[in-house]
């Protein structure tokens, strides 16, 4: 079905399943590092040699255990070593993979174990054992659940629970040849791993990939720009996101290069110094948090650092918008450029530890493109990156140095899209995945005549980059009868650095209104150099001063925008959204309903 | 009573107090609680002026009155005191020296000698003890008469800054009553504590500070009944591992 689709540099076909590609990137590294972790403020080195070992030790204990191909084997637990050892484990021995994310409450937990029918369960401590033994009654399919982390469980014994320790102690005395065998036969059309939709709406469904999709995926994102065994990448994203799994996984054993694992969620930034990366990827709410800090950090330096910054900003934004509006730089900018990237910006980059990012992607969430213009402007090369995970990941990335005002850039090369009469974006790739699993129905929505329908509503511009307008089910016709794309506002409302997140809600309403969630750290900031008492973040959002703040903030986005667009009221959300209680999704997306559920009260209130 | 609008506070370079302000009522016991190093007591020392060049922002306002910048004597002069972490009596000084101390901003000696019997009404125990070295009293003696050296001032405000700590329960108790009664004869309270179970229960209002921001306030009661103050501060579990222990600990979520 799937042919072999990619060819090396010698024009030798590339492996196209995950375990044959594995093991051909660990037969060129052999001893050199293949992930770095930190414990008690040390760094660890794993080589290449090691992480194959210890999967095919893994796989060689689990299909002793009676794993049979196809299986689904689940994995929940915080970015580690163990966890992409696990997940390779799991494949070498032609299972399929499925991630957890560690937030996830056990009833979430108990809905995919379920769904999955998984017959083995990785579980990184007591914590999340804790979340398997609320519903091991309802669980029958599994038939071991496997700790790495057992502290505190020393008192703890259950026939069904093993120490991963064991697993792999009893995994190096067993034969290989049964392990060798399982990786042959190995096809690129059989399934590699479910991957649960966070899912802004409704019960997450699995979409299964394909070894063909994964391996062609982790070879054409090198296709729009490099990356190599030199590169060095900080793992941080839950691994159960493809857009994490194919940076420390996928694209990791074909290319070679070194994935840092953070110590733990809260320590990216200190991690981030540290390693500094050369490869970069986080989700907008993490781009945008690190602009409030050098925002911050600037508005607290001497006047002399102030005006340094301030002028050299204004040229990095002026040569900044007319390289991504593909007009030529004159000679004077470029040099005036260079000159305050030496006095302000490298040092600043030095700081957060973006001194040696090459390249640095955002994804999995619309960012806007101020933002992204924003670190251009600073010399950091941020590029958006667009797919979903049906598509494994990208569809469209841009260039390095051809980053488009407002698009997302050019479809990868060998992947197709179309866009539809109603505008929907269609995707025709080697990554597009196979359909949903246990879910006909959704299947036959989302892939037609091998099309996968996006969902999202986008433009193809005459330089062939795509330009992405708004989800499909998101767009508000308001009682006027106009069309409008919420997402364009929201960014455009986000791109303010005292707001957060913003809803735009209109959909057969009058007019427009939004819920405003604030940034804590510039909001906090302005209220103390405003002399406005505060105790709590509650309070703030009730404040009229700070109220009056927002209004501006809204007021200049309203200027930029259509009449019928405009915001004409607004609420400040009077908490922070949380994962826990459902209003935003692992990669902090907003879920919609929920919110509007949520604030039912606050949204009437407004018309 | 006391405005303190947003202050900022740094020990050289750290950073302990970050943008806090609060209000106390005249007539209210009002209570600070959060873990060690949050920044607790470096809000009192800042407000006492106990803490040089200290606060670095912000404006601190006694009765309409600016007592920012002000040395420690002359805001106890205006009417506040006292009592710090860990008692600091004056070892070597005997426990009527020591009350005498607590005096110093004092003029009236009549006035003076009827606070002695004030104190001595409180705790009994001084007043047999009253010709002893400080220290050589117990550690719940010692906090009587911390607290009654910070009483000999007559202030209006009165600062107690983790009066439980070191003390057995039953005496916990015990300085917790004192402390309500000496309220009820008019004395605004402000009370940073590690025991928030007690804290909680003799307060009106209460304030959750982490990192040296406030997450959380709000009436006592209300608190006493929040999820993860429960969790956090009292040690009641809001979820149960079905294996009968944990060790692991819910993440903190501040609304």
């Amino acid at each position: 079905m799937t042919e072999i689709l990619a060819h090396d540099a010698n024009g030798k076909a590339l492996a196209t399943t995950t375990p044959a590609l594995f093991k051909e990137t660990v037969a060129k590294k052999g001893d050199t590092v293949a992930m770095r972790h930190k414990d008690f403020g040390l760094w660890h080195d794993i080589s290449w040699r090691e992480y194959y070992d210890t999967a095919r030790t893994i796989a060689c204990a689990l299909i002793d255990m009676g794993l049979e191909k196809g299986d689904r084997v689940a994995i929940i637990g915080d970015n580690c070593p163990e966890w992409v050892m696990i997940d390779m484990g799991i494949q070498c021995a032609g299972g399929v993979a499925v991630g957890i994310y560690t937030t996830n409450a056990w009833q979430e937990v108990e809905y995919v174990i379920n769904h999955a029918e998984a017959r083995f369960f990785f579980v990184e401590n007591e914590e999340q054992l804790d979340k398997w033994l609320s519903f091991r009654e309802n669980a029958l399919s599994l038939k071991k659940v496997i700790v790495w982390d057992t502290k505190g469980l020393r008192e703890f014994s259950d026939p069904m629970v093993m120490a991963y320790d064991r697993l792999v102690q009893t995994g190096r005395a067993m034969d290989t040849a049964a392990v060798d065998a399982r990786m042959a036969e190995l096809r690129p059309e059989d399934l590699c791993v479910l991957i649960y939709t966070s899912g802004t709406t409704g019960m997450p469904k699995g979409a299964m990939l394909t070894h063909g999709n994964v391996t062609w995926m982790a070879h054409a994102i090198e296709q729009q720009n490099r990356i190599d065994n030199r590169d060095e990448v900080l793992s941080f994203l839950p691994l159960c996101h493809i857009f994490e799994r194919l940076f420390s996984v996928f694209a990791h054993i074909r290319h070679g290069y070194v994935v840092n694992f953070v110590e733990k969620p809260d320590t990216v930034m200190e991690n981030m110094q540290e390693v500094s990366p050369t490869v970069g990827y986080a989700v907008p709410r993490i781009w945008e948090k690190y602009y409030s800090g050098i925002r911050i950090r600037m508005t607290d330096a001497t006047w002399v650092k102030k005006l340094a910054f301030k002028a050299a900003l204004a040229i990095g934004h002026k040569r900044a918008t007319l390289k991504m509006n593909f007009e030529k730089v004159p000679l004077y900018l470029e040099v005036l450029f260079n000159i305050g990237y030496f006095a302000v910006f490298r040092k600043l980059k030095k700081r957060l530890g973006f001194d040696r990012l090459r390249v640095a992607y955002s994804g999995a969430a619309p960012i806007s493109p101020e933002m992204l213009r924003a670190y251009q402007a600073i010399g950091v090369r941020l590029i958006e990156g667009y797919g979903q995970t049906e598509g494994t990941g990208v569809t469209c990335t841009s260039q390095l140095e051809r980053v488009k005002f407002g698009t997302v850039g050019r479809p990868l090369p060998g992947c197709q899209v179309r866009i539809a009469e109603d505008g929907e974006i269609l995707v025709k790739s080697p990554g597009v995945f196979v359909g949903y699993f246990k879910d006909e129905k959704a299947t036959q929505e989302a892939l037609k005549d091998g099309w996968l329908y996006s969902g999202d509503v986008g433009v193809l511009d005459s330089d062939g980059f795509l330009k992405i307008t708004d989800r499909k089910k998101d767009i508000i016709i308001t009682a006027g009868g106009k069309n409008i794309t919420p997402q364009y506002i929201e960014n455009k409302l986000k791109a303010s650095p005292y707001i957060n997140d913003a809803v735009v809600i209109g959909d057969r309403r009058k007019y427009l209104t939004s819920l405003i969630m604030l940034d804590e750290d510039n909001v906090m900031k302005f209220a103390q150099d405003n002399k406005i008492p505060f105790s709590t973040y509650g309070d703030l959002t009730q404040n009229s001063q700070i109220k009056q703040l927002i209004q501006q903030e809204v007021d200049e986005v309203n200027k930029t925008l259509a009449r019928v667009e405009n915001i004409r009221k607004f609420s400040i959300i009077p908490k922070k959204l949380y994962q826990e209680d459902g209003e935003v999704t692992p990669t902090m997306k907003v879920k919609r309903k929920k919110v509007y559920e949520a604030f039912a009260n606050l949204i009437e209130a407004m018309y | 009573m006391l405005e303190v609008k947003n202050i900022e506070t740094y020990y050289d370079l750290i950073y302990a107090v970050r943008g806090v302000s609060l209000s106390i009522e005249e007539g209210s016991i009002t209570a600070i609680l959060g873990n060690n190093g949050a920044g607790k007591s470096t809000i009192l020392k800042t407000i006492m002026g106990l803490i040089d060049d200290q606060p670095d922002k912000g404006s601190i306002e006694f009765d309409g009155k600016r007592i920012d910048g002000k040395d420690t004597e002359a805001i106890v002069r205006m009417g506040i005191s006292y009592v710090p972490e860990g008692r600091e009596v004056f070892e070597e000084l005997t426990v009527r020296e020591n009350l005498l101390m607590g005096a110093y901003t004092r003029k009236n000696r009549k006035e003076v000698a009827g606070d002695f019997d004030r104190v001595y009404r409180y705790f009994p125990v001084l007043q047999q003890r009253q010709n002893q070295w400080a220290g050589t009293l117990s550690g719940g003696e010692q906090q009587m008469l911390a607290i009654g050296r910070a009483m000999m001032s007559r202030p209006r405000l009165l600062f107690l800054d983790e009066p439980s700590l070191g003390l057995s329960p039953i005496l916990v108790q015990e300085i917790f009553k004192i402390i309500t009664a000496i309220h009820a004869e008019g004395v605004t309270v402000l009370l940073v504590e590690q025991n928030a179970r007690m804290a909680l229960k003799i307060s009106h209002t209460a304030m959750i500070l982490e990192n040296g921001r406030f997450v959380l306030k709000g009436p006592s009661a209300e608190l006493m009944e929040d999820e993860n103050v429960k969790e956090f501060y009292m040690g009641v579990r809001s979820q149960d591992s079905a294996k009968g222990y944990q060790r692991w600990k819910r993440k903190k979520v501040w609304r």
